[in-house]
């Protein structure tokens, strides 16, 4: 139970970028879990936790998209923006770098639903084609484009991030 | 003129080194040659090294125990029932902090549950673990038996 908790916590956080979102989606996902335990095929749990957890993601993206089309209520902006702030800032910024969710934040959810799956989660890309419901080729793109993209974001990092010298053996297989 | 350059696919799949081996030798020659192509693998392998050397996220205090409730809290039409790859059926219990997938083996043990528990298993064929990496069970919470709670609440079908 608390591996996965943790498994799904990670995943939400890293996904939505900060504690409110991530303890909703994390909830969202064990009640989903629990209601649809029918649905579950046996040996693929980890992967439909990922499955869940990132599609309740991105529905929450599209649904806020749709809402700041809409005429927002007049507390909305209230509301919002007391979910960002809070006495747990502190706590996360000292077990989190924040420069890293910030870049994160700041990938479109579909590439940022990549690479999180590929480089934090370690899925293969095949186990992300499925998850998404998208093609493998498409899934490599948008890993390539969402890790430009990210190590832009961190390009004054530069010298803190680990060189890389030609030949150099290739990181840990991903699948 | 020079060899055409990787694909950003394939760019991504070397720096993963996920390439067939025919296909990764001819990325590792190009790549010792291009200083284009090159440079983008040492990208996507930075940005790999940068997501993961950040620390993960930890669980907040309380959320675990939210979760526990859950099946407490959610409505549910059916038993949440399902059969694991040896045909066993399985079903969804908890207990009151641990909200856990017991086997009927592990509740038999405890005698409070054995009535509740049977009776759904009789409509069932051979309750088992939800096996392996489904077991969703807290070693730490799962076992003292004052953690139990009436299988009555959550059973609503197979209770009579």
């Amino acid at each position: 139970m608390r591996e996965h908790a943790d498994r799904v916590y990670r995943l939400a956080y890293r996904l939505s970028g900060n504690r409110a979102d991530a303890e909703d989606l994390t909830q969202e996902t064990f009640v989903r879990v629990f209601k649809s335990l029918a649905e579950y095929t046996p040996g693929t749990f980890e992967g439909w936790l990922h499955r869940i957890t990132t599609n309740l993601f991105l529905d929450m993206v599209r649904r806020r998209q749709r809402i700041r089309f809409d005429a927002l209520p007049e507390d909305a902006g209230d509301r919002l923006a007391s979910r960002e702030s809070g006495p747990e800032q502190t706590y996360e910024q000292m077990n989190l770098d924040p420069e890293i969710q910030a870049a994160l934040d700041a990938l479109p959810a579909d590439f940022r639903v990549a690479v999180v799956l590929c480089d934090l989660e370690q899925l293969s890309y095949e186990e992300i084609g499925a998850t998404l419901g998208i093609k493998v080729g498409t899934v490599r793109s948008r890993i390539h484009r969402g890790r430009v993209l990210l190590r832009q974001a961190l390009a004054h990092r530069a010298p803190g991030l680990r060189p890389v010298e030609p030949g150099q053996q290739a990181i840990e297989a991903v699948g | 003129m020079r060899e055409q350059h990787l694909s950003d696919e394939a760019i991504a799949a070397f720096a993963d080194d996920v390439l067939p081996k025919h296909v990764r030798e001819r990325a590792r020659r190009h790549t010792a040659a291009c200083p284009e192509c090159n440079y983008a693998v040492a990208v996507q392998r930075e940005a790999v090294w940068a997501l993961r050397a950040a620390p993960a996220p930890s669980l907040p205090i309380g959320l675990l125990d939210r979760l526990r409730e859950v099946p407490a809290t959610t409505p549910i039409r059916h038993v949440p029932a399902t059969v694991d790859e040896h045909g066993n059926a399985m079903f969804a219990t908890f207990s009151a902090p641990a909200a856990a997938f017991v086997p009927q083996a592990a509740q038999r043990s405890r005698g409070r549950l054995t009535r509740p528990v049977a009776m759904t298993a009789a409509s069932l064929a051979v309750v088992g673990v939800l096996a392996g990496a489904a077991v969703m069970s807290d070693s730490h919470h799962a076992s003292p038996p004052s953690h139990i709670q009436p299988a009555s609440v959550w059973l609503p079908v197979g209770h009579r």
